[in-house]
């Protein structure tokens, strides 16, 4: 018989191998996929890894993949300490896109671009942040699920971004297409490593990366972020203000997902449109589990993750295996890496031997 | 032989550090109700939930009809026509009673016959006068009602053997009565009833025989008409009087704790501190002793601040610290231990350190400003797994890895390190191996002897009498008597418990 036992303690051996294992797993099912097309997976892989990691270009546009999830995933990692489930960066990321566009395209091209940007990062910040507290004030005062508050106003947030590009905010210019104007270049993020795409917003995700694990491991709300996360009881009977915490920590979170929107929008695209790949709210949730909350370890696998993003496009282009396939690995990787979790707290026990029982009704 | 329809034969039951049942030997005649009666962690629920198939026992045999039975899961158990009635209900709020009844059953078959099984319930309830509509909604039920609709799906289900596991702790005493009309007619019937219990004056009078259990042993089973409460209360508290641990001798101080009339509702909406009142001094420590479930969870509660009062005061040193803030108590000179280390008093995933500074990560030198100083936090915590002698693996390592007597050294280190004028002592040692017992005891009465105030509140009898310098019996929320440990005795604190109030039991004697 085989049962399972629980452990006392996670041993780090552990916290290394899962990830591993989960992300070979991921990659196998994505190979079995692409075997169904009849394509050579090996040859597939090679193609992605030269197509993310072969030349400064290619992997300039890992590292572009990479800023957002750095950037969300620092924030998740807050939230997710505490036991609270934002499913919603997807929403927080496209509000923060819009706060920050409304700027770029009803403002004077002709304010200093000092200003402007600061002006558009500020609003990145509050747009995912507004977005972040209306789940937080639900769970904080009514004990609302927030897994589904975060995830239904994602699709607000969606509709709204289609509402105003197939309405006011559509360029006349556009030919009908659900474009904004592009954005002047006093709101355009600067590269930094010039003819590739790498803009400022890695420099925005170092610093949330720093930011926040400093404020994880140095200061009061780290601390009571962490024992509410633990153990809420523990918490309260030591006074902590549970819901004020909940609150501050999703604005973090919302914040620096709506800078990411804010950096795409402003660095990549240089305009709004539907297509902004709010995805990458849901890829950073991966990220954030892989490195088991650690912000720093997470910027790693954000490169990891945006590596296999920015090399699919290689493949689609010269392979002709569909983007889809990332998709197909990442989830695969993190259904394989929740699955895991019970092995982080139990362990497997082989019973044998166990006499059976005999089949005869012994009389007392 | 067929006298009894369940025999239990030396069953023993381990759990990690504990012996919950130790070859216990137990028989339910057909026909009669037979309660078990015992304090808190005697291995009541243990034995119940081994006769009902949700723990297999390390040793001994369970015999229905004087045959041996075989009982591993719940399906198993209802096989032999035992249904157990849990005190916290296994039913679906937003199903129907009747979805709830035949929740489970294998037998139906995949569309279901509503009405016939609809009348069956009703002919049930019927039966017994439940009143209970198939069609209800268990939510829009009343906690009474609920407990109704478990018996019917046991009946309907076709048990021979009810087990009830304390089912009046969740009933008004209205409710309970009805209860126990419920549960004499179905004895007049011909059920079998297993009633679990620690309230002296239900069990007298609802039972026909009585088993005592105490510490997962069985003390003795006596029948009703050959026993009194007096002498339940002794076999249920333990004869043997511990000696009473040496201290100084300390004039009565002045005044720390006030309580006065306080009222409050536990979480289920009942109403369990009963215009409670005493008065806990400098350099005493005041044992409560009672019954598990008459309000001490409550009342530590309400004095720190963590549950509302609804009537009543609080003093602190004269202060009014009613209803304040957790934070704001704790500060005014009030440290907690309370009952449950896992849950509340300490974050078991978290570190030593973590742990240690729960109290102080706010004040300096720990806390500077927005940040904590851990290097600071971990000389706090050196110093104290020092002074008490705390053994962990690593000073940083998960609090959960500790035992439990260490556990428990650490949180009072830190609770009593904080010099408050009162410490609350809730269950501290409970589930403590003999060494780390002793040390904790010692320290209450070293901080009593330092000058603080101490409310012990215990269930264990031997503990309160071992350190308290007055003892006073909650029960139901109120105090029965207040008296003095030096002319303390079992009987009378066993009558208290149980319900009489001082003049009745001083005519016992």
């Amino acid at each position: 018989m085989i049962r399972f036992e629980k452990r006392e303690s996670t041993s780090t051996s552990l916290k290394i191998l899962i990830p591993t294992v989960s992300i070979i797993l991921g990659i196998l099912i994505g190979a079995v996929a692409i075997l169904l097309k009849g394509i050579n997976p090996i040859k597939v892989y090679q193609a992605l890894l030269i197509g993310a990691y072969s030349s400064k270009y290619t992997f300039s546009e890992t590292l572009v993949a990479a800023t957002p999830l750095i950037l969300i995933s620092a924030g998740l990692i807050v939230v997710f300490k505490m036991n609270f489930w934002n499913i919603g960066a997807y929403g927080q990321y496209i509000m923060g896109a819009i706060f920050s566009s409304y700027f770029a395209i009803f403002w004077s091209p002709h304010i200093p671009k000092l200003i402007m940007l600061t002006v558009m990062v500020i609003a990145g910040m509050v747009g995912g942040a507004l977005w972040a507290i209306i789940p937080a004030l639900l769970k904080a005062y009514w004990e609302v699920n927030e897994v589904i508050s975060t995830l239904l106003l994602n699709y607000i947030a969606l509709f709204i971004l289609k509402f105003l590009m197939y309405g006011t905010w559509r360029d006349p210019l556009s030919h009908g297409f659900p474009l904004s104007k592009p954005f002047p270049d006093n709101a355009q993020l600067p590269r930094i490593i010039p003819h590739t795409r790498v803009n400022l917003g890695l420099i925005f995700g170092i610093i949330a990366v720093v930011v926040v694990w400093y404020l994880l491991k140095k200061t009061k709300f780290g601390y009571e972020i962490r024992v509410i996360g633990e153990n809420p009881n523990a918490a309260r009977y030591a006074g902590m203000n549970v819901a004020k915490n909940i609150i501050i920590a999703m604005i973090i979170s919302g914040a620096l997902a709506g800078l990411a929107g804010m950096v795409q929008v402003s660095g990549i695209i240089h305009l709004l449109q539907i297509k902004i790949n709010p995805d990458y709210g849901y890829t950073a949730i991966i990220v954030a589990w892989l490195a088991y909350l650690d912000p720093i370890v997470a910027s790693f696998f954000a490169v990891f993750l945006g590596g296999l993003a920015s090399g699919a496009y290689q493949i689609q282009i010269t392979m002709q295996v569909p983007f889809g396939i990332v998709g197909v690995i990442e989830s695969a990787i993190l259904f394989v890496l929740i699955g895991s979790e019970i092995f982080m707290r139990y362990r497997l026990v082989f019973d044998v031997g166990k006499k059976k029982h005999s089949g005869q009704e012994e009389t007392l | 032989m067929a006298e009894y329809i369940l025999q239990a034969r030396n069953i023993t039951k381990k759990f990690p550090g504990v012996l919950a049942n130790d070859h216990i030997n137990f028989d339910l005649k057909k026909g009669e109700i037979h309660t078990i009666l015992g304090e808190n962690g005697a291995g009541k629920s243990t034995l119940m939930n081994i006769l009902d198939g949700i723990y297999y026992p390390n040793e001994g045999e369970i015999y229905i009809n004087g045959k041996k039975a075989h009982i591993r899961s719940p399906f198993d158990s209802m096989r032999y026509g035992i249904g157990m009635i849990h005190q916290h209900f296994m039913l679906v709020d937003t199903l129907t009673v009747l979805e709830n009844v035949i929740l489970g059953l294998k037998d139906q078959s995949f569309f279901i016959n509503k009405k016939q099984i609809a009348n069956k319930i009703l002919e049930i309830s019927n039966r017994y006068k439940f009143d209970l509509k198939p069609f209800a909604k268990i939510w829009q039920l009343s906690v009474g009602e609920q407990q109704r609709v478990e018996i019917v799906k046991m009946l309907f289900r076709g048990a021979d053997i009810l087990i009830l596991d304390e089912p009046t702790a969740v009933l008004t005493p209205q409710e309970s009565e009805a209860l126990f009309e419920i549960l004499k007619k179905m004895k007049s019937e011909g059920k079998s009833i297993i009633f679990i219990s620690h309230k002296l004056n239900e069990v007298m009078e609802i039972s026909d025989r009585i088993t005592v259990l105490r510490k997962g042993k069985v003390i003795g089973t006596v029948n009703k008409d050959e026993t009194n409460p007096v002498e339940l209360a002794k076999m249920m508290v333990g004869r043997e009087v511990l000696f009473r641990l040496q201290r100084k001798p300390l004039e009565r101080g002045e005044e720390v704790l006030k309580v006065e009339n306080v009222e409050a509702y536990n979480d289920r909406g009942i109403k369990v501190l009963n215009k409670i009142g005493f008065t806990v001094h400098r350099g005493e420590i005041f044992g409560l002793a009672g019954v598990a479930g008459n309000g001490q969870k409550e009342l530590a509660q309400v004095i720190t601040g963590l549950r509302k009062a609804t009537n009543g005061k609080v003093f602190l040193l004269g202060k009014d610290i009613t209803n304040q803030h957790p934070l704001v108590i704790a500060n005014s000179g009030t440290n907690y231990i309370p009952p449950d280390r896992l849950k509340v008093g300490l974050v078991p995933n978290l570190s030593s350190i973590d742990n240690a500074i729960l109290r102080r990560y706010r004040k300096s030198p720990i806390g500077s400003g927005i940040l904590v100083n851990y290097k600071k936090a971990r000389e706090y915590t050196e110093s104290l797994i020092e002074k008490f002698n705390i053994m962990v693996p690593r000073i940083d390592a998960p609090v959960k890895l500790l035992s439990g007597g260490n556990m428990q050294k650490l949180l009072l280190a830190r609770e009593i390190s904080e010099n408050p004028a009162l410490l609350i002592a809730v269950h501290p040692t409970r589930g403590l191996d003999i060494g780390a017992t002793e040390f904790i005891r010692k320290k209450l009465l070293e901080v009593r002897d330092s000058g603080m105030a101490v409310l012990l509140i215990s269930e264990d009898l031997d503990e309160i009498l071992m350190i308290s310098d007055r003892i006073g019996v909650i029960y139901e929320g109120r105090i029965t008597g207040i008296m003095d440990a030096k002319d303390a005795d079992v009987r009378k604190i066993g009558l208290l418990m149980a319900g009489s109030t001082e003049e009745e039991s001083a005519t016992v004697h």
